[in-house]
């Protein structure tokens, strides 16, 4: 990475998407037409801002490539960001986007019996391990991850754990599954994320906008 | 070719240096070396490996958790492999040379081990290059490790610097001010790491407000100062701020070519730091290339400041040198003639046996010339690297 390259903004594939755009055309930024061809294939933008290209990956990547300085600014949930925990990423701004819980869920039937206070081990299907872990190392008890990337819901009905952590918005997902939620973890926003040594090095234009966005963000 | 590959196996964050990186290496680290010299910086040389108690004493503490240990055979007592060079040298200064007149600039250069790397810097060895100036609290002596690190720094060829200003003290002095329990401050610490705005706000009271505030106000010098003057702050960090202002304006008519921020509630990395700290950047240079601050040296608490440089992360952040000019020299070449040679600033190669094709030979050895009835000849350009 040189010196006057454009700044690369990270935003999230899928659900989320929707939502974020309209703060980010709020904040004055609108993308080449590809970026809303649903067949194309491009996975990198131009704005019409001269400075600024897009580009769109999972949302977990998208801390990976902020983090890495390989995107300088850019949107992912605190989920992502707990369960990374960058040094190099800093949050400064909530965008009140992109709401829900990460929660515990499990089979009711499954954990009717069962006393927490007399665990030492449990098994949880998740995509967030390290979150998972620290929780429940928290109250002394050891969390044996198993890493899935979807489809958390139908661990616990075909015997693979009896206990899964997940975003949950509605709860109509876990509910189709035959799964309560049984503990929140936290509380999730999308979050506008942005590299340290970029923020420290471009300082004047990544300031610009990260209060643009906050602007943006606090009237919505 | 299993067990060739197996032996060239290293353990994580451990890797060979070669050539031409090792050389490279080698000549920053004796520039930046030279440049603390010049400025009355003395050399000292802590050993490698000390005893665990004394390495991990005081500052070193914040150290314990990344520091391998390994048992003395002779001894039987445990030691740990330095993995910071600063607790070493404020060990130095405040045993063997604490008659050594103050303010005491001491210099310093050598590899350090960690425990482990983080995911972006799995490194787990790499080379310090420092200074710790020892027994100065005023605020001129954190003007001069600033200066001479943004020195040393341009000596090496880094471009485009900036540096972050930030106050340690600051975060657990506004914390006890306001007398909050320790899981709460534990929360806002933890908040205040991930500079997540959101998680301090829902924190709330008096104490995450005025955090929130000064967070929001990180930034450029020109933004940050305002904001950061204005807070009430308890007397310990307050005098910090009239530091913090006093080297902001020294920096600012002294270093006008470098880029200063301000984050007051930083705390990543400065564990043990008492007081002004900072850190270097270069624009577009993943990682940090030095930082340091101030921190009270031994039992007694001399006031103290100093700073690190980086060496595997300030080598990026430098184009490469040109390659050296590599003469071939034919067998039987005298000493005297290779010496004059290399007193014209060739570095020369002999070649060990006759060969009939000295311009091939020169090439296959990486050779850019070789010399021809007494004088170089350039190897022909497909051969050059």
């Amino acid at each position: 990475m040189r010196a006057n390259e454009p700044l690369v903004m990270a935003l999230p594939k899928g659900r989320i998407l929707s939502e974020v755009m309209p703060l980010v055309r709020r904040a004055g930024i609108e993308p080449e037409a590809a970026f809303d061809d649903p067949s194309s294939r491009a996975l990198q933008f131009a704005t019409n801002i001269s400075n600024l290209k897009i580009i769109r990956v999972r949302s977990f990547d998208v801390a990976t490539f902020i983090a890495n300085g390989a995107a300088h600014f850019g949107v992912a949930g605190n989920d992502v960001l707990m369960e990374f925990d960058y040094a190099e990423l800093y949050a400064p701004v909530d965008l009140k986007i992109g709401r829900c819980r990460l929660s515990v869920a499990a089979r009711p039937d499954l954990i009717k019996q069962d006393d927490p206070s007399r665990w030492s081990h449990i098994r949880i299907a998740t995509k967030y391990p390290n979150v998972t872990r620290h929780h429940f190392a928290a109250r002394g008890v050891q969390a044996e991850c198993i890493k899935l990337h979807g489809a958390m819901e139908l661990a616990p009905s075909l015997g693979l754990c009896r206990r899964i952590v997940d975003l949950v918005s509605t709860g109509q997902t876990l509910k189709e599954n035959g799964l309560v939620e049984v503990e929140k973890i936290a509380d999730i926003t999308s979050r506008l994320v942005v590299n340290r040594t970029a923020l420290k090095t471009r300082s004047e234009e990544l300031g610009r906008w990260v209060d643009r966005f906050r602007e943006v963000a606090d009237a919505a | 070719m299993d067990d060739l590959a197996s032996k060239s196996l290293l353990p994580n964050g451990l890797r060979d240096g070669l050539p031409p990186d090792a050389a490279h290496e080698a000549d920053i680290h004796n520039l930046v070396l030279a440049t603390f010299a010049a400025r009355g910086y003395e050399r000292v040389e802590p050993p490698l490996v000390e005893f665990e108690e004394s390495l991990l004493n005081g500052a070193g503490e914040a150290l314990a958790l990344s520091t391998f240990r390994l048992m003395d055979p002779v001894s039987q007592r445990m030691m740990g492999v330095r993995a910071d060079m600063t607790p070493q040298i404020a060990r130095i200064a405040t045993t063997r040379l604490r008659k050594a007149p103050r303010p005491l600039r001491l210099s310093y250069g050598g590899p350090v081990l960690r425990v482990r790397g983080n995911p972006l810097q799995p490194d787990r060895e790499f080379r310090q290059a420092g200074v710790e100036l020892i027994g100065a609290e005023a605020s001129a002596a954190d003007c001069e490790v600033i200066l001479l690190a943004f020195e040393a720094l341009k000596a090496s060829g880094v471009t485009q610097l900036s540096v972050d200003l930030t106050l340690p003290t600051l975060v657990p002095g506004v914390c006890a001010e306001m007398s909050l329990d320790a899981a709460k401050v534990r929360k806002i610490r933890v908040a205040l790491d991930r500079k997540d705005a959101a998680a301090l706000a829902a924190i709330g009271g008096q104490a995450a407000g005025m955090l929130g505030r000064l967070l929001d106000a990180a930034g450029p010098v020109e933004k940050a100062m305002p904001a950061l003057a204005s807070a009430t702050l308890p007397p310990g960090p307050a005098a910090e701020r009239a530091r913090l202002i006093a080297v902001t304006e020294v920096l600012q008519r002294e270093a006008p070519d470098l880029v200063i921020t301000v984050d007051p509630v930083e705390n990543r990395g400065f564990e043990y730091h008492s007081g002004l700290s900072f850190t270097f950047f270069a624009r577009g240079v993943r990682g940090e290339l030095g930082c340091g601050g101030r921190y009270l040296a031994g039992h007694a608490g001399e006031p103290s400041t100093g700073f690190s440089l980086f060496l595997h992360n300030l080598l990026r952040a430098v184009e490469f040198p040109p390659p050296a000019k590599r003469l071939l020299l034919p067998p039987g070449t005298g000493e005297a003639a290779g010496a004059a040679l290399r007193a014209q600033g060739w570095v020369t190669v002999a070649a060990l046996a006759e060969n009939a094709e000295m311009a091939a030979e020169a090439r296959r050895l990486l050779c850019s010339h070789f010399l021809v009835g007494g004088s170089p000849v350039a190897v022909a350009s497909e051969g050059e690297n």
